[in-house]
């Protein structure tokens, strides 16, 4: 299939490789155009636009980091649209954001999903991302093979916007999952009880996770790279909050979250892995 | 003095009056014209219009856009006011706005000042707000003697912007204590003790507060019909969760009310007194 590519970050760098490993035929565009060399060198052909990457392709696919920079791209591309195109974002932005970017393209006449995916860099360069599909079942049928190469798990979650909303809850959990490990953790500590141990117990119970099991060793090893950086966490759980003001929803759980994440941004750990938020946890115990 | 005023609601309007009683000659303006109804002013067609024929404007509305449409927007204000003109606005909005919108009168050498007020419609028809100004000091100054008439505490904070970010922190200390009263009226109860007996004890103590003596009473009383609507305290902390989040301060306590005020709002409660947070307590 033809398919257009826009951002080439730390995900769609490896999500535009492993489309052209599936034998597409991939133009791509991104912002600085170094980004755009290791994709010319694996065969892609490259677009001064995104307006003039998604002419003559039958498939758009954006990587981008906010909504505004979904929209910006998006707008190229209504320009240079055939009828019948389907352009799919697979950031993650929020979901009312999402569905105003549909209504706006279906008037340029394409078709737009949302499809955020979950997985993270190991995930990308794997091909096996989480993909959360919204939109209609045209433009899912579309996607779908370029879909197959980059991800295992994808599913269609509902019309325009789902796909999002399917992304926030997954950020609640993880979230909420990655502080939950980390407290464990900080409670064995302070009893003088081997976290090691604990998580070694634990993994054949009840609380057993991937996060327990990932993160978890993760923060044994004391290794805060990311990964997934903490202020696109917070970035994230800033999404759920808002819908949830919005909606006039309760979320005690989240909001606390949201909380520990914005606390890390400002004392200077946005850039690390978002379970350091087991430093913060020690340093307002005292345990460092 | 001629003096705008645009905002004719539960707060707006005793403060226009309270303008027009100590002499000045009153304009107003209304999205929709009967809230002007009564009122011994000078109708305005449009925001322009008003601005054009007054020396001092005071705007008292809801959101940061809605401030950002009658200031700026067409037929705003800033179409009609004169170089060397004030507008007060005594709206919560965010800060970030309240600057922008600073500076784009700037543009016109129209002055303004952020001035937010805290005490409620009983405030407004008493005179005693307390008054957070953000702006220059001359400019303050010059309509201190306006904003006497609306109360008697009146603070020059900082630049603009900064009445906001004073407003914001009294809101979060005040609907937090709603929400803390709320629990311990709610503890007092589910143990099987007389509420109003608790309230009165407390009010001797250090825990006594104008927020368990206004807002506690109206929960002994169940009387949650509204001094200030609760879906402002909801709209409010949007903005304080906002601005915390984009100076990457942790408040978990404002966090956590804001959820008890987001199922108040989810039981169609927003147009109820802030009091409603003992109804959501209550609920679980």
């Amino acid at each position: 299939m033809k398919i257009a590519f826009i951002g080439l970050g730390i995900m769609g760098r490896p999500m535009a490789l492993n489309l052209l490993k599936g034998g597409h035929d991939v133009t791509v565009w991104a912002r600085r155009a170094e980004s755009m060399q290791p994709l010319l060198d694996a065969g892609a052909k490259g677009a001064g636009s995104p307006s003039e990457a998604a002419q003559g392709n039958e498939l758009v696919i954006s990587m981008v980091a906010d909504a505004p920079d979904v929209a910006e791209v998006m707008c190229g591309v209504a320009q240079a649209a055939a009828p019948g195109l389907v352009a799919v974002d697979m950031s993650t932005i929020a979901p009312a954001a999402a569905r105003q970017i549909g209504v706006d393209l279906a008037a340029a006449g394409v078709d737009f999903m949302d499809a955020p995916v979950s997985g993270g860099e190991v995930g990308a360069v794997a091909g096996t991302l989480s993909i959360m599909a919204g939109g209609s079942e045209a433009a899912f049928a579309r996607a779908k093979p370029a879909f197959e190469c980059m991800g295992k798990n994808i599913v269609h979650v509902g019309a325009c916007g789902a796909g999002q909303v399917a992304k926030a809850a997954n950020q609640i959990l993880t979230g909420m999952g990655v502080l939950a490990v980390a407290e464990a953790f900080a409670f064995a500590a302070k009893n003088g009880v081997d976290r090691g141990k604990v998580r070694e117990a634990l993994l054949g119970g009840f609380a057993s996770s991937r996060i327990l099991e990932n993160h978890g060793q993760r923060m044994l090893d004391r290794n805060f790279k990311p990964g997934f950086k903490s202020w696109m966490h917070e970035k994230d759980l800033n999404i759920v909050m808002q819908t949830a003001h919005e909606l006039g929803l309760c979320l005690p759980g989240s909001a606390a979250t949201a909380q520990m994440f914005n606390a890390m941004v400002g004392s200077g750990m946005g850039e690390e892995d978002s379970i350091a938020v087991l430093k913060l946890l020690e340093r307002l115990s005292g345990q460092e | 003095m001629k003096v705008g005023f645009i905002g004719l609601g539960a707060m707006g309007r005793p403060m226009a009056l309270h303008v027009h009683r100590a002499g000045h000659d009153l304009h107003v303006w209304a999205r929709r014209p009967e809230s002007a109804a009564g009122l011994p002013a000078t109708f305005c067609a449009t925001p322009a219009e008003l601005g054009r024929r007054c020396e001092v404007v005071f705007t008292i509305i809801t959101s940061s856009a809605d401030v950002e449409t009658v200031a700026l927007g067409t037929n705003g204000l800033s179409e009609g006011m004169v170089p060397g003109s004030v507008l007060v606005d005594c709206s919560t909005i965010a800060p970030d706005a309240a600057r922008h919108i600073a500076a784009k009168l700037a543009e016109k050498g129209i002055r303004m000042l952020d001035a937010p007020v805290s005490g409620g419609v009983q405030g407004a028809i008493d005179a005693t707000l307390a008054i957070m100004a953000g702006g220059e000091v001359e400019v303050l100054e010059r309509v201190r003697p306006l904003l006497e008439c609306l109360g008697q505490r009146i603070v020059h904070i900082g630049p603009n912007g900064a009445g906001q970010v004073a407003k914001a922190c009294n809101q979060m200390i005040m609907v937090a204590a709603i929400e803390a009263a709320a629990e311990a009226l709610r503890l007092a109860a589910a143990s099987g003790v007389d509420c109003a007996k608790v309230k009165q004890a407390l009010a001797g103590g250090s825990a006594a507060s104008r927020v368990l003596d206004v807002m506690g009473e109206r929960m002994v009383k169940r009387d949650f019909a509204a001094g200030i609507e609760a879906r402002l305290h909801h709209k409010d902390f949007g903005l304080v969760l906002e601005a915390a989040r984009k100076s990457g301060v942790p408040v978990p306590l404002t966090a956590t009310v804001a959820q008890q005020l987001n199922a108040l709002m989810a039981q169609g409660w927003g147009r109820d007194d802030t009091a409603s947070l003992l109804r959501v307590l209550e609920l679980a």
